[in-house]
């Protein structure tokens, strides 16, 4: 109520029904944004969410023909894993900051990652290959085995896991996400489905 | 005075709110139309041009199948006369349309063309009259499909070849393969579906990967026109004899209990089988289908281009272009890839052609056996073995690529070839001896194709001329009529883009 005081004038002054109705747009024009920029899906993990910036559609293209696909979504990698409340608190600090570079249409052709995403991106490679990065046996027969692994972020080799070795707006002509590939449907066009199925 | 600032505060916030919502709005419509189709493909448009206004790198380098200038060791996209290189074809076809004129395939943008050309198509003087049904043409373009919804499947395999020179004139193209609204790959042929059913499988359970060789096999298959389906009786309906499995006995005893023939061999009266191009028959049998290798990855490897990555729709041998098809996965220089090819094709072509020499012969004695009064009970075993010695050769040959896709299978296939020919020339000896011949028959001159076709009674120089009156006369109005059909289809232009 007293929120309420605070806000609204007092019920005999003549701008409480403009309030009101000013209120009123902002609510809709916050639930109509929040439709439209489908930022309820940002809290799932779905790969699909990130190409809702059709910036994200090469990055999401190489991913997808990539080996990570079967494996890894965009958060398991590009999110910190170490606790529930980090995660979710990096991933808002960086979805905020992609969406007023992108709102600002200030976005580059070729999207790097800053230090910190480097970071978070290094500890999830090792996080999910721990058992490979870590092999002791390596130690005993690869020379300077330890300090590659521990002095080097894993794409300084590894250069085209999981996007590819083009990447930028350029490398797509028709920003098409690509349809999955073994949907349930027709391979064959349905007039003719048709006409075998009547004989 | 709080309520005049907190009013102006709201609409300032109403305000930037306005301008954010604009921006989403404005960002999702910049991606709806980053991509901006030039016009709408209906369904069945069979004008590859249409569909290149929207997808020109595809488009182009489809064009490239245009050149011919490659000529590998047994393939390539330049003309070869295969009858020329190789006169027993001549006999081993006597009676059928091969041992007119047998070239090479040039790339698919000249599948109308070389229809058009070839003596096998005869010259005829009207709509209704010559020797090809509209069968023929199922595998020349994208206006196939497009009759085939308009007409119905059987209605279109009963039309005559000449009636149907003025609906097909568009070559092999984007409608034979992909789907106008989502550009994944489609298969647009019933017969293999019809196949698949028929082998007890649902061809729309395939993967991607499956796809991209399904969409060639819809026609470098073997197949046969089946004039006996019940309720179509007389239509030459197009079906493939995959209902026991692919293997070249499967098929020879699929066609056995149908005792079907393609046609019955002149000079021999064999009842003999065409193996048509059994080429994904063979793949399916050769290490490269067992690793997961689709026909699309080596004859249609990735291309880069500007920074973008697109399909070579430049179908070609992968010889011309080891770097991209080849060298993706063997990390070996271009002319040893190449080296090794040709090595398997030429062991193969040894033994198939010592085979074709024993067809010959076995063809050139049973004329002999029928000369001296030979009866068709005596001949009947010796005729079906030359039926299935030929049909291992050209299960062989014709798939042409056969040698290097399946060395094992295709080497298999030639050896029991050389076996069934060889125990039809023993028979053939025995018979002879039977009927009064005992010393080996005399044989013909047919060291060129032209020795070899007057040999077999062939009149080419007629058939030529008549094919000469044929394009002159009649093909080109029957090829305004389609020009002037094709002028009144619309193009669905986006009117976004409208000039």
């Amino acid at each position: 109520m007293s929120l309420n005081k605070k806000i609204l004038p007092p019920k005999t002054s003549r701008w409480r029904t403009t309030a009101v109705f000013f209120i009123a747009v902002i609510i809709g024009l916050g639930l109509f944004m929040a439709r439209e920029s489908k930022i309820y899906s940002y809290m799932s993990d779905s790969p699909q969410a990130c190409v809702n910036c059709h910036v994200m559609t090469p990055v999401y293209n190489s991913w997808m023909h990539s080996s990570h696909r079967e494996w890894a979504n965009c958060n398991d990698c590009h999110v910190p894993h170490d606790n529930v409340f980090n995660k979710y608190y990096f991933k808002a600090k960086d979805g905020l900051y992609h969406a007023s570079v992108f709102t600002a249409r200030a976005e580059p052709d070729v999207i790097k990652t800053k230090e910190a995403s480097q970071e978070v991106v290094q500890n999830n490679c090792i996080r999910c290959h721990v058992q490979q990065v870590t092999q002791v046996k390596y130690d005993g027969w690869i020379e300077g085995h330890k300090e590659n692994r521990t002095g080097r972020q894993c794409w300084s080799c590894h250069k085209n896991v999981p996007h590819g070795t083009v990447r930028g707006l350029t490398t797509i002509k028709y920003n098409i996400a690509p349809i999955p590939t073994d949907p349930e449907g027709l391979v064959i066009p349905a007039w003719m489905d048709k006409q075998i199925r009547d004989d | 005075m709080k309520n005049k600032v907190l009013f102006i505060v709201t609409i300032i916030v109403v305000f930037l709110l306005g301008l954010l919502a604009s921006s989403i709005v404005n960002r999702k419509s910049e991606a709806k139309y980053k991509y901006v189709p030039q016009v709408n493909i209906a369904e069945n448009e069979p004008r590859n041009e249409v569909w290149g206004e929207n997808f020109p790198l595809e488009y182009q380098s489809s064009l490239q199948t245009l050149d011919t200038s490659f000529a590998s060791m047994q393939g390539g996209s330049a003309t070869r006369d295969v009858l020329e290189e190789d006169p027993r074809l001549v006999i081993l076809f006597a009676g059928y349309g091969f041992s007119k004129d047998y070239n090479q395939g040039r790339g698919h943008a000249y599948a109308i063309e070389d229809v058009h050309n070839t003596l096998r198509t005869g010259a005829p003087t009207s709509k209704e009259d010559g020797p090809m049904p509209a069968t023929c043409w199922t595998c020349k373009g994208p206006d196939v499909p497009r009759l085939m919804n308009e007409k119905g499947i059987a209605e279109f395999y009963g039309g005559t070849w000449a009636e149907t020179v003025s609906e097909v004139v568009n070559p092999i193209g984007c409608a034979d393969c992909h789907d106008p609204k989502s550009m994944k790959l489609r298969i647009s042929r019933p017969a293999l579906v019809e196949a698949f059913d028929a082998m007890g499988k649902d061809i729309n359970q395939a993967t991607h990967n499956e796809m991209r060789s399904l969409v060639c096999a819809q026609c470098h298959v073997e197949y046969y026109f089946d004039k006996k389906l019940p309720g179509k009786e007389g239509v030459p309906y197009l079906k493939f004899p995959w209902k026991n499995g692919m293997t070249v006995e499967n098929m020879e005893d699929y066609y056995d209990n149908l005792e079907f023939s393609d046609w019955t061999h002149k000079l021999s009266k064999a009842p003999m089988l065409k193996a048509q191009h059994p080429g994904y028959e063979t793949f399916k049998t050769g290490v490269h289908a067992d690793r997961g290798v689709s026909c699309a990855d080596c004859h249609m490897p990735y291309k880069s281009e500007g920074g973008q990555k697109f399909t070579d729709h430049h179908i070609q041998s992968p010889l011309n272009n080891t770097s991209n098809a080849c060298q993706v996965c063997h990390r070996e220089e271009s002319s040893k890839l190449i080296a090794n090819v040709y090595e398997r094709q030429r062991k193969a072509t040894e033994n198939r052609l010592k085979l074709e020499d024993l067809l010959v012969k076995a063809h050139l004695e049973a004329k002999k056996c029928w000369d001296l009064g030979a009866t068709e009970e005596q001949m009947k075993p010796i005729l079906t073995d030359i039926r299935h010695g030929q049909w291992r050769w050209d299960y062989s040959a014709a798939a042409h690529g056969a040698s290097f896709h399946a060395p094992v299978e295709t080497a298999r296939v030639i050896g029991s070839g050389l076996v069934i020919a060889q125990e039809a020339r023993v028979k053939l000896a025995r018979l002879l001896a039977d009927l009064g011949h005992n010393k080996p028959i005399e044989m013909p001159d047919i060291s060129t194709k032209e020795k070899a076709q007057k040999y077999i009674g062939l009149d080419v120089e007629k058939l030529q001329a008549d094919k000469e009156e044929f394009k002159r006369t009649l093909l080109p109005k029957w090829l305004d009529e389609a020009k002037a059909r094709e002028a009144k289809m619309p193009i669905n232009a986006v009117s976004s883009t409208k000039k």
